[in-house]
Parts: C-alpha cells; sequence; structure tokens
C-alpha cells in the first residue's frame, strides 16, 4: 500500500464536498428558458408545399453557407432532377442503408453516382483536371472544356471535378448555375423535362377541383 | 335529504373537508375533557400528582415519538438534497421552498399504499416486526440529555448500559421481520442484517468502555458535565481512537453507507423488508433515519461535549431583559411593533425600486419582518435560557454529524459482505481492546 489506509476516502469526500458548492448546469425549463444562440436554426427540415411537393430548388446556397459542412444534399427536386434529402445522415433511411453496408465492409453504392447516367469514362474528366493544373481558381474553364466534351456537365463528372481541386460540390453547382451556357441536363433530357411541365396531371386536377369548389367555369 | 348532503359534500374542497371533520370532532373530545375537568379537577390533579414518574415518562415517551416523525423528515430531505447536490443534480425543488415537503409528501405516499401481507406470512409476528424496530430507536432516545435538565427520563446513572441494550433490541426486529415474511430471500436478508448488526455491536459497544473507565460513571448527564468548559475538554481528545471506532461501528449499526448490506437496493432487493409494503415498510426506513439521528447525537454526547458551548461566551451578558418588567406597555409594544417594523423595512424597497408596486413591498417588509423577530426572539431564549443554549448546541453538533453520515453516503461505495465481517473481526475488535487496554494501563499508570 502506497498510501496511507482512508486517504481515499479523505480524498473522496473532499471532492465530494466540492460538488456540494459548485454549481449547477441544470436548467429549471419551464421557469427558466435555455439561451439559445441567435445563428440556432434547429433541426435541419425540407418543407414541402401545399400540393405535396418539395419546396427546394436544389440551389445550393444552404450547402454553400452552412459553415461546418453539415448540409449533403441528392435525390430528386421539383423537377425530377435531384433527390433532394439533406441534414444529419441518421435521419434518412437511404443514408442507414449506406451506412450500415459501410460497417459491414461492402462497397457503398453511390445514388447520385447510379442514379445518372454514368459518363463512359471520366479519364476525360482527369485529363481536363491535368490541364488546368487541378485549380479551383481556374473552375469556369474546365466547367466549359468539361461541357465541350460530354455536351453537359454530368453530376458525376461535377464529383471528380469536387474532389480533384478539392471545391465543394455546392460551390462547384453555384459557379456552374450563374452561367446561362452551362448546362447540367443532356439537350434530349431538357426536352423531355419541358415535356412533362407541359403536362402536369395533379396539377390539372387540382385546378379542376379549386374551379368547381369556386363554382366558376372552366377556363380556357 | 342525504342526497343534498352528499352533494355539498362532494363540492368542498380538501380543506373545507378536513376542517368539517376536525372542528366538530375537536370539540366531540374538548367539551367532556373540559367538563372533566370542572368537575373533577381537583382529583385528576392529585391522581397524576401521585404517579408523578408514569406521567413523566408517558408525557416524554410521547413527546420524544412525536419528535422522531419531523426529525426523520429532516434526515431524509437532507439526504436528498445533500446527495443531489454533491451529485452536481439540483434534487427535490418542486415541492415546498427548495423542495423541503418532499419528504412528507414521501411519507404520506407510503401511507396511502396498499398494506399487504403475503400469504404464509404469520400475521402477528409481520405486524409487529417494524413496531419492535421503530420502537428499540425510539426508546434509545429516552436517556439522551438533550440539554442541562433537558431529558426524556431522568438522570439514570445506566444510561448507557441501557442505550445499548435497547439499541441491540431492534436485531429481534430485523429477525422477526426476516423470519414471519414466509420467503426465503427475506430470512437470508434478515440473518444478514442480524449477522452485521451483532458484529458491530461489539467494537461500538468496546470503544465506548475506555471512555467509561475514563468517565466513571455510565450517566450520559454526568459525563457532558465532564467535558463542560471549552472544547479541550471534549473526550474526542482523550479518545481519538475510541471516537473512529465509534463512528464507524455506529455507521454499520445505522446501517447505513459504506455498510449498509441489510437494504443493498441494488444488490438484494430489500433484504428483510422485501415482502413489506405501505406505512410497515416505511417505519424501517423511518427507523433508519432515525438511528441515523440517534448515533449522531450519541457521538455528539459521549465525545463532542453533548449540549455544552465549545467555547465560553467571552463577555458576559449584564441584565437580563425580563418582558413581563414593562407591564401595559408590553401590550402597545406588540401591538405597535410589528406594523412599524413592517412599514419601516417595506420602506427601502419601494423607494429603491420604483417598479415594485406598494404591495409587493409591503409582503416584502412583512416577510423581513418576521425573520427578524424569529432570529430576536431565538437570540433572545438562547441568551436567557439555559436549556434553549444548550439545545441549540446539541441539535447543530448533532446535525453537523448527520451531515457527515450523508456526506459518506454521497462518497463512498457499499463494501462486500465479506469485507465487512472481515472488518469488524480483524480490525475494529482489536483496535477497540487496544484501545481498551490503553485506556486501562494509562489509568493505572497515571493514576486518577
Amino acid at each position: 500500500m502506497s498510501q496511507l489506509p482512508g486517504l481515499g476516502i479523505v480524498k473522496g469526500m473532499a471532492v465530494t464536498l466540492r460538488h456540494f458548492f459548485e454549481p449547477k448546469a441544470t436548467i429549471r425549463y419551464p421557469e427558466v428558458a435555455a439561451t439559445i444562440t441567435p445563428k440556432f436554426r434547429g433541426r435541419l427540415q425540407l418543407l414541402y408545399d401545399e400540393w405535396g411537393t418539395l419546396k427546394c430548388e436544389t440551389c445550393f446556397q444552404c450547402a454553400q453557407a452552412c459553415p461546418i459542412e453539415c448540409i449533403d444534399m441528392g435525390g430528386t427536386d421539383t423537377k425530377g432532377r435531384y433527390h433532394v434529402h439533406w441534414g444529419a445522415p441518421e435521419t434518412y433511411g437511404e443514408r442507414r442503408d449506406e451506412s450500415a453496408l459501410r460497417r459491414s465492409g461492402r462497397t457503398v453504392p453511390d445514388p447520385a453516382y447510379t442514379h445518372f447516367e454514368m459518363p463512359d469514362d471520366l479519364a476525360a474528366v482527369d485529363a481536363i483536371l491535368d490541364e488546368h493544373d487541378r485549380d479551383p481558381a481556374r473552375m469556369l474553364a474546365i466547367l466549359e472544356a468539361t461541357q465541350a466534351r460530354y455536351g453537359y456537365l454530368p453530376v458525376a463528372a461535377l464529383k471528380r471535378i469536387s474532389h480533384a481541386t478539392g471545391a465543394w460540390y455546392a460551390m462547384i453547382y453555384g459557379t456552374a448555375s450563374y452561367y446561362r451556357h452551362l448546362r447540367f441536363e443532356a439537350p434530349e433530357a431538357v426536352e423531355q423535362a419541358a415535356a412533362i411541365a407541359d403536362h402536369r396531371p395533379s396539377e390539372e386536377a387540382f385546378v379542376a377541383a379549386l374551379d368547381a369548389a369556386l363554382r366558376r367555369p372552366g377556363r380556357a | 335529504m342525504t342526497a343534498a348532503v352528499g352533494r355539498a359534500w362532494t363540492r368542498l374542497t380538501i380543506a373545507g373537508k378536513v376542517v368539517f371533520i376536525a372542528v366538530p370532532l375537536l370539540l366531540a373530545l374538548l367539551v367532556p375533557l373540559g367538563i372533566a375537568l370542572v368537575l373533577w379537577g381537583g382529583a385528576i390533579v392529585d391522581f397524576l400528582a401521585a404517579n408523578l414518574p408514569l406521567v413523566r415518562f408517558l408525557v416524554a415517551a410521547t413527546a420524544i415519538l412525536l419528535m422522531t416523525v419531523p426529525t426523520a423528515f429532516l434526515i431524509i430531505y437532507m439526504e436528498m438534497k445533500v446527495i443531489a447536490l454533491m451529485n452536481l443534480r439540483v434534487g427535490p425543488d418542486r415541492v415546498g421552498p427548495f423542495g423541503s415537503a418532499l419528504s412528507v409528501v414521501h411519507g404520506l405516499k407510503v401511507l396511502m399504499k396498499e398494506d399487504f401481507t403475503p400469504t404464509g406470512a404469520d400475521p402477528l409476528v409481520f405486524t409487529w416486526a417494524p413496531v419492535v424496530v421503530y420502537l428499540a430507536s425510539v426508546m434509545t432516545l429516552l436517556v439522551i440529555p438533550f440539554g442541562p435538565g433537558l431529558f426524556g427520563q431522568g438522570d439514570i446513572n445506566l444510561a448507557l448500559l441501557y442505550f445499548f441494550a435497547i439499541g441491540g433490541l431492534s436485531v429481534v426486529g430485523l429477525l422477526m421481520a426476516g423470519w414471519s415474511s414466509f420467503n426465503k430471500y427475506s430470512l437470508l436478508g434478515g440473518l444478514r442484517a442480524a449477522a452485521q448488526v451483532v458484529s458491530y455491536e461489539i467494537p461500538l459497544t468496546l470503544s465506548v468502555v475506555g471512555l467509561i473507565l475514563l468517565a466513571g460513571t455510565m450517566s450520559l448527564n454526568r459525563i457532558v458535565l465532564m467535558q463542560s468548559g471549552s472544547f479541550l475538554d471534549w473526550n474526542v481528545f482523550r479518545q481519538p481512537l475510541g471516537v473512529l471506532i465509534f463512528l464507524i461501528a455506529g455507521t454499520a449499526e445505522a446501517n447505513r453507507t459504506p455498510f449498509d448490506l441489510t437494504e443493498a437496493d441494488s444488490e438484494i432487493v430489500a433484504g428483510y423488508a422485501t415482502e413489506y409494503s405501505g406505512m410497515r415498510f416505511g417505519f424501517f426506513f423511518f427507523a433508519e433515519y432515525v438511528n441515523v439521528f440517534i448515533v449522531s447525537a450519541l457521538a455528539v454526547t459521549l465525545f463532542f461535549g453533548g449540549w455544552t458551548a465549545p467555547i465560553g461566551w467571552p463577555w458576559p451578558i449584564v441584565g437580563s431583559l425580563d418582558p413581563g418588567s414593562l407591564g401595559i406597555g408590553l401590550l402597545l409594544l406588540i401591538a405597535i411593533v410589528p406594523v412599524v417594523a413592517t412599514l419601516l423595512l417595506a420602506a427601502p424597497f419601494f423607494v429603491a425600486r420604483s417598479s415594485m408596486p406598494a404591495w409587493q413591498a409591503l409582503v416584502l417588509g412583512f416577510l423581513l419582518f418576521n425573520l427578524l423577530a424569529v432570529v430576536a426572539v431565538l437570540g433572545w431564549a438562547f441568551i436567557s435560557f439555559d436549556w434553549i443554549a444548550g439545545l441549540i448546541w446539541f441539535l447543530g453538533k448533532t446535525y453537523v454529524f448527520v451531515f457527515t453520515f450523508v456526506w459518506l453516503r454521497g462518497t463512498l461505495p457499499r463494501v462486500r459482505i465479506d469485507q465487512l465481517m472481515g472488518f469488524a473481526w480483524k480490525w475494529l475488535l482489536p483496535a477497540s481492546l487496544l484501545n481498551l487496554f490503553a485506556t486501562a494501563a494509562a489509568i493505572v499508570v497515571v493514576g486518577k
């Protein structure tokens, strides 16, 4: 025994006595509200409009503004392009599957890659990147070269560029969406989307129901 | 008619119901009592005077029995609050100021629970076991001197012996509870509790024998008087080892952490109290908390000067205030002082804080006045009456020890049963014998 018998008891009692006089961290909630920092936004949530479609336009401004890069986007937006979800990875099922796969040691399929049409090879993107020294400051030139090669900007290529240059995907998307001559879909896909936009069965049904409710004759 | 009465009854609030029951009941009790006093008053007084020792005993026993209830409530509250604060929690803070009424609520809750007797239990023994445990605790309080001339039962010259004899009775209660429950786990718990309490009884008693040799008496009152003077006369400086053994063994006697194996709630459901519920269960735990008070009180009495002040007041107070001498002035004082003092105390708040309405300032002033009045009355009593000063010193010292017991519980983990027994027989018993021999040798060598 390296110390006096009973010394441990004395030490322990000193600790408890110190704790006795320490201020307590408990907040008596209904009487006292916790102080919340003004920038706190609570839990991330995507909002739906009254037709049940996501309001998110995938502008990526939130992902750009997020100081700790906790917003991660994927999925489909209002135009059927992206599958949109965000927030903590645990909060949506897709991510749960991913993390389960990751824990089991298998390769994780990336829906952002698999959902979209994969270009045959990303070697062309790599060549373009090497040509531009993988410099994020020369992003516009890289994006233009990529579009010249593929005809549009595939998501997989953007991700590859993001990975190689170190620029956030959100920032690359922001850059690309700023310039009107850059596009994200092949021209035929744009036509298809326009065709869908011309004919929206659920919206027509809603308008008809609205007219019926307002007792208005159908419009031309 | 009955329906109307029933309806009226259901519409009463709880307080109203209490008043409606209590007032007629009190009248029914007091009026015959008053009539009896008027008719046979002289005879009753004569009868009581003839049996003064008996009357004295009954009054003292009742007073002490009643005293244990708030004591237990206070210690239960202390335990909840102090351990919570030591665990960096807030603890009870909902019922009463700072949650102080929570232990009362606990008591009421226990009273309202079903009082269940298991099939196959011995109902008589089962019912009496908590009573024996509780009374064994309460009866020991009869000989503790709370202040000069403030005993439960006279100045018994065998008080210490009585204390240990009656205190040892609680083992009987524990065994009764364990045996009569008709449950092998209860029986094991009871035997375990008995083994612990009996083992620790020996060092506990032996640790005091040295003190008895020194004092030459077993009267607790004379032991206290022996220590009067300054705190340097306390027995703690004559029997340091004895104090240590006494406190450790007393902790085990009172079934407190780290020796609370008898009802180690995280290990053996509740030991001997497994089959108990309701108030019978409550009595075991009341007894435990009363035991904490008793062990603290005995430690204070034996080793820490009892009700004597640790230092004599250096400036004697000249002239004592006799309120009776004021005559009619006293009545005026009682009538005027509260009003004036309330207004005076409210004025600063009203002046300093313009946002405070007048009635709030008045309420604050009234509360402050009450506080001051209580302090003043206590101070006056402390100065004027020896026994109140003694009682305050005694209770103050006792609650320091109660706090220490709670503090120990907030700090230490529970020991194992083999460690518990080994500690009692291998360490405490030899140490107490050593203490006894050393004391005896010192008395022989130095002389009385």
